[in-house]
Parts: structure tokens; C-alpha cells; sequence
């Protein structure tokens, strides 16, 4: 059986080499980090779900089965980690089950500003605007967005992931998609 | 044709379009101006989730996770400080107690060093009263007891002391060794 990259760290890992697992933390921190902030919109909880995320990792890495893909594998891991989390402090967040989506509510947040208008941005700066309109989408939305482009993940990987039929997983994508275009365009984001 | 519902339209941005779809949308956005303005909507907005926004983790992350992973096992220095600090407890027990100050080879030794002034002299002329400042607690301490006590029980203090001793080591060792692991499970 040929070994990927991450599947050689994880077998030094497993025979006790501390170098190897730092290297595994180092090439995922970003990544992970990243995907829970977003999710959890708080740096002090992403931080502690983030370490959390590599405890957890070291310490069920024996049962990782080598035949898949050990990115999949971990982000499962951690969209668990971050959804339970997420579960417990229900209040703090907007429901995962709620399908009405109401554009208008989502932008409550002062980091964005509606009457700003910018037209023209740089591009870099539209980069910035769609990231943090990301933010604010419904989580449900939120996550796959997340799933498929921090981490880079195709569908069928997402569908894994989160347990919801790849259709589900499009749809939604394209939903989002579909939120998003509609507010850039309110804020003349897009001309 | 009509014209394509935005579902369509990010599914051809996506790729995700069999080919005969494909081409017919793709043919559609040629004569259709608001089309393939939502289309090049789509795009830019493609092109700025595919560049996502990375956030830097604290720099003391990593560093954190690995001390509760991999708690700090003991330096070479140490274990080796440990082990000669053994033998110097060791050999000087041997020495209190068969009274080995009167063998020829330790008067050779006092001898010699009581004859020349190297540094060597000097740290075996230091070890020797260390010797004989325990040699002397020793001889003291048992007298003692000899004196409070009869003889056998004289013998039996001294080895349930030595035990007591030994049980202190043992149960501060293993404790220490009981917080590594669970610090390596948390």
C-alpha cells in the first residue's frame, strides 16, 4: 500500500516521533483554525476547539484507517467537534435547522456596512467583502461554504463530512452562492 | 431559449453541467446580455471564495498542544547526575557500613594526598570527610539506638527507616509518573 504524505506522518506519529506530529499540526493549524473561527465567530472558543480538534486527533489516530484520505477523516473530526460545540451553545447561534432565510437579518453586523457602496472595489477588497458577507450567512450555508472552499473539498467529500446527501450539499452551495450575489449586488458590489 | 436560472448558471460556473447542457447554456450566454451578466456575477464571485481568507492561528498553539502531548522527559544530564549520585550513595554506604577506613588502600590514599596539593588531592580529601562526617553520624545514630533500645530492635528501626526511605522514593516516582500520563491523555 502506497503511503500519502500525511499517512507517513501518521505512522511516525503512532511509533512516537513528536517531530512528525508538530509537522501534521503545522500543515492542518491554518486550515482548521481558520474553518472553526468561522464557525464559531469567537477567536478565545476557536482557539479551545482548536486544540481540542488536535487532542483529539493524537488521541484516536490508531483507529484512522489508511485506506481513506486522513484530511477527510480529520475535518470530519473537527466539523463534529465544532457542530457539538456549536449544539450546546445553541443560543449563541443561529439554528441549523432553520430553513427561512431572510437576507436582510443577516446583515446585522457592523462589519458590514450596507451604505458604504463602494463601487469599483479593488479586487482584493471585493475578496474581503464576499469573506466577511460569509460570515454573517445562516450556519447551515455557512459551513458548507467553508468545507468546500477553506478546505478546499469537493462535494462528495463535504456529503461525507456532514452526513447529508451530496444533492443536499449542491443545493445548498448554490444557495448560498445565490444569498451572496444578492447582497453584493444590493451593495453595488457587483456593477 | 429561455434564459438560465441562476441554479444553472453557478452549476456551468461549477463545471457541474453534462455537455450537451453545457453547450446550450454556454450557446444562451452568447446572445443573452443579462445571462451573461449574471454569469460574469458568478464568476467574480467564484473567484473570491476560491482566495479564501485564511486566519493566523496564536503562534503558542502548537508549542501548547505538543507539552500536554509529549510531556518533557528527563535530560541526559539529569538521568546521568541521577545515576552517579546513586553510586556516590551507594559506595559511601558500603563504606559507613564495613567500615572500610582502616583498609590499606583508603590509608594509602589518605597517604598520598595528605603528601601533595592537586586539585585531585583536594576533591579526594573532600570526599574522605564526607566519608568520615557519615561514617560518624552513623556510628552515632546506632549507638544511640543501641543505648534506647536492645540490640535487635535496634536493627529492626533502622531497616524499617531504610524501608520508610525507599517507600518515599518509590511512591514519589511512581506519582510523578502517574501525572505524565494523564496529562498525556487529557
Amino acid at each position: 500500500m502506497i503511503l500519502d504524505e500525511d499517512q507517513v506522518l501518521i505512522k511516525k506519529t503512532l511509533r512516537g516521533e513528536r517531530s512528525a506530529y508538530e509537522e501534521l499540526m503545522r500543515k492542518y493549524e491554518k486550515k482548521i483554525f481558520s474553518f472553526v473561527i468561522r464557525m464559531v465567530r469567537n477567536e478565545d472558543v476557536a482557539v479551545d476547539l482548536t486544540q481540542d480538534f488536535f487532542f483529539k486527533i493524537y488521541t484516536v489516530m490508531d483507529k484512522y484507517n489508511f485506506e481513506y484520505k486522513f484530511s477527510t477523516w480529520a475535518y470530519r473530526i473537527c466539523y463534529n467537534l465544532v457542530i457539538d460545540h456549536i449544539r450546546k451553545n445553541q443560543s449563541q447561534v443561529d439554528s441549523l435547522d432553520d430553513d427561512s432565510i431572510s437576507p436582510r437579518d443577516l446583515f446585522a453586523s457592523e462589519n458590514v456596512s450596507r451604505e458604504d457602496g463602494f463601487k469599483n472595489l479593488a479586487r482584493e477588497e471585493t475578496r474581503d467583502y464576499v469573506w466577511r458577507v460569509v460570515d454573517q450567512i445562516p450556519l447551515k450555508f455557512r459551513e458548507l461554504i467553508l468545507l468546500r472552499y477553506i478546505q478546499d473539498l469537493k462535494y462528495d467529500e463535504i456529503a461525507a463530512i456532514t452526513s447529508l446527501p451530496v444533492g443536499t450539499v449542491k443545493n445548498r452551495i448554490f444557495k448560498a452562492k445565490e444569498i451572496l450575489k444578492q447582497e453584493m449586488e444590493k451593495d453595488g458590489m457587483l456593477v | 431559449m429561455a434564459c438560465l436560472s441562476d441554479e444553472k448558471i453557478i452549476a456551468l460556473g461549477e463545471g457541474d453541467l453534462n455537455a450537451i447542457e453545457a453547450s446550450r447554456s454556454r450557446d444562451h450566454l452568447l446572445v443573452c446580455p443579462a445571462c451573461r451578466l449574471a454569469a460574469d456575477r458568478y464568476r467574480d464571485l467564484n473567484q473570491s471564495l476560491s482566495r479564501p481568507m485564511f486566519s493566523e492561528p496564536p503562534a503558542d498553539m502548537i508549542p501548547h498542544v505538543l507539552q500536554h502531548l509529549y510531556p518533557a522527559l528527563p535530560r541526559y544530564t539529569s538521568v546521568i547526575a541521577a545515576i552517579a549520585a546513586s553510586l556516590v550513595f551507594l559506595i559511601t554506604w558500603i563504606y559507613v557500613y564495613f567500615d572500610f577506613s582502616s583498609s590499606s588502600l583508603i590509608q594509602a590514599l589518605r597517604l598520598t594526598a595528605d603528601g601533595t596539593s592537586s586539585w585531585l588531592v583536594n576533591i579526594i580529601k573532600a570526599i574522605s570527610a564526607v566519608y568520615n562526617a557519615a561514617q560518624a553520624a552513623f556510628k552515632a545514630g546506632n549507638a544511640l539506638l543501641n543505648m534506647l533500645l536492645p540490640a535487635p530492635l535496634a536493627t529492626v528501626v533502622i531497616a524499617g527507616s531504610l524501608l520508610v526511605f525507599s517507600g518515599l522514593l518509590v511512591f514519589l516516582f511512581i506519582g510523578s509518573m502517574r501525572k505524565k500520563v494523564h496529562a498525556k491523555k487529557s
